[in-house]
C-alpha cells in the first residue's frame, strides 16, 4: 500500500450538536472519497446507524477523491485541508443502497 | 569528500530556486537576535551533555607517579627491585568527537502551519551554541522531495555560513520524505565515520512540524540507525493554534478482516511515530531545555545498555 497521506479538519455549520465533532486534525488517505470520508465521520460521531455525509472544500462539493482536489487545484499533499460536512442529500435509490 | 547521494550545491551561480541575499541576511540577523539570550544556556546544556568530566582515574604501572600500587610492592621487593613500575599516574579524560546534523523540514507544510519562524531561530541557535562547544563538526542538510547537505561538516560555521543556509531554505517544498533524508544521512554519516576514529558520536536532529507518511517503515530505519549507533533526535515544531496541535492529531488506519470489508480504526497519529526520543516543541524558548532532554534521555539509555 502506498500510503499517501494529507492533513484535514472537519467543520460542519449544521445546528444539531449531535453532528459535531471534535476539532482534532485528522491524517487520511489521499484516495479517500465521499463514501471513505463519511464513513469516518460516522465512526468519530459514534452515529447508530450511518448518516450520509457531502464534503465541501472551499465553497465546492468533493465529487472525487481528495487526491482529485488537490491535483485539479495545484495542490501537494503539504495542504491542511478544511472539510466542511453537512448531510448528503442524496436521490431515494442511492439511499437505499447505502 | 563527496556525499555521493546527498550532495551540497556547489555551483557558483546557481539557478536553484533560492532566498535573495538581503532577505536571507535580515532573517539571519532577526533569528540572531531572538535566540541570544538562550544561546549561552544551551551551549551549557549541551557541555555537560556531550562533554561529560570522567571522573579522573589512576592507572597503569609507571616507574614513577601519583600513588603507589600496593599490590605491586611484593613483586617489587621479591624481584630485587628490578620490577620497578608501581606507581599510579593520573589518566585524561578522553575527549569525544561529535558530528552533529541538524536536518530541517523545507516543506509547504512548515510554513501553513507557522513554523518557519521557530525553525529559523532553531537553525540559528542550535548552531551558534554548538560553534561555541569548539569540539566537534556540524552540517546542516535540509528536506523535502529530497534531502540535501546545505553546509558539510569540514565547513566551519558562522555568521556568512548562517546566510547562505537561510537562503536555501523556502518552505515550498511538494513533500516530506523523512524516509529518504534518514536513508541519505546514514550513508553520509558512515562516509564521514569510515574517515574518522571510534571515538567519533554522530547526531542527527530533525526539525520538523512532524507530519510525515509510513511510519512503519521509518521506524526500521531508526532501528537501523541505532544498531550503525547514529543517534536521531525528533524536534517537531507543533502550532500554537490549540485546536490543531499534533498532540491532538489522529489518523485513521484499515485494518484487514478476514472475509469482510478492512475494519476502520482512528488511532492517535503520534502513538506511531517512529523516532522514539522525540519533544513537541511550540516556542523557541522550550527548544533548549527540550533538546537537552532528549539528548539527555538518549545518552542515559545507550551508557545502560
Ligand atoms: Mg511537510
Amino acid at each position: 500500500m502506498d500510503p499517501h497521506q494529507v492533513k484535514i479538519k472537519l467543520v460542519t455549520r449544521d445546528q444539531d450538536q449531535a453532528l459535531h465533532v471534535a476539532p482534532n486534525p485528522l491524517y487520511v488517505p489521499v484516495s479517500l472519497k465521499r463514501y471513505g470520508l463519511s464513513e469516518i465521520l460516522n465512526h468519530l460521531l459514534e452515529t447508530e446507524s450511518p448518516v450520509p455525509f457531502e464534503f465541501i472544500i472551499d465553497g465546492t462539493i468533493l465529487k472525487g477523491s481528495l487526491n482529485d482536489y488537490l491535483t485539479s487545484n495545484g495542490l501537494s499533499s503539504e495542504a491542511f485541508l478544511t472539510l466542511e460536512y453537512t448531510r448528503a442529500v442524496l436521490p431515494p435509490k442511492f439511499l437505499a443502497s447505502f | 569528500p563527496s556525499y555521493d547521494s546527498m550532495t551540497e550545491d556547489r555551483s557558483i551561480e546557481s539557478p536553484e530556486h533560492k532566498r535573495p541575499y538581503a532577505e536571507a541576511q535580515q532573517l539571519w540577523l532577526h533569528a540572531d537576535e531572538a535566540t541570544r539570550d538562550l544561546t549561552a544556556g544551551l551551549s551549557e546544556q549541551l557541555r555537560l551533555i556531550l562533554e561529560p568530566t570522567l571522573a579522573t582515574k589512576l592507572r597503569g604501572d609507571y616507574k614513577t607517579g601519583k600513588r603507589l600500587n600496593m599490590k605491586r610492592i611484593i613483586p617489587y621487593i621479591a624481584s630485587q627491585f628490578r620490577k620497578d613500575k608501581i606507581w599510579m599516574r593520573r589518566t585524561k579524560p578522553s575527549k569525544r568527537e561529535y558530528q552533529i546534523m541538524i536536518a530541517v523540514d523545507d516543506s509547504k507544510s512548515m510554513s501553513e502551519s507557522n513554523a518557519v519562524n521557530i525553525a529559523f531561530q532553531s537553525i540559528s541557535m542550535v548552531s551558534k551554541a554548538l560553534t561555541q562547544l569548539e569540539s566537534g563538526q556540524l552540517a546542516v542538510a535540509k528536506f523535502g522531495t529530497d534531502a540535501q547537505i546545505v553546509h558539510p561538516f569540514e565547513k566551519p560555521f558562522n555568521t556568512e555560513s548562517g546566510i547562505q543556509v537561510f537562503r536555501k531554505f523556502l518552505f515550498d517544498d511538494t513533500k516530506t520524505d523523512v524516509k529518504n533524508l534518514v536513508v541519505k544521512s546514514l550513508s553520509v554519516f558512515s562516509e564521514a565515520r569510515a574517515s574518522g576514529d571510534s571515538e567519533l558520536w554522530q547526531l542527527q536532529i530533525i526539525l520538523s512540524d512532524g507530519v510525515c507518511e509510513d511510519h512503519s517503515t521509518l521506524q526500521r530505519l531508526v532501528r537501523k540507525a541505532r544498531e550503525e549507533k547514529i543517534m536521531i533526535v525528533f524536534v517537531i515544531i507543533d502550532c500554537i493554534n490549540d485546536q490543531e496541535s499534533i498532540l491532538d492529531m489522529n489518523q485513521v488506519t484499515y485494518v484487514p478482516t478476514v472475509g469482510g470489508p478492512p475494519q476502520l480504526h482512528v488511532t492517535k497519529y503520534l502513538d506511531s511515530f517512529p523516532f522514539e526520543y522525540y519533544v513537541v516543541v511550540h516556542n523557541i524558548k522550550e527548544l533548549p531545555d527540550m533538546l537537552a532532554l532528549i539528548l539527555r534521555q538518549y545518552f542515559s539509555e545507550i551508557s545502560s545498555s
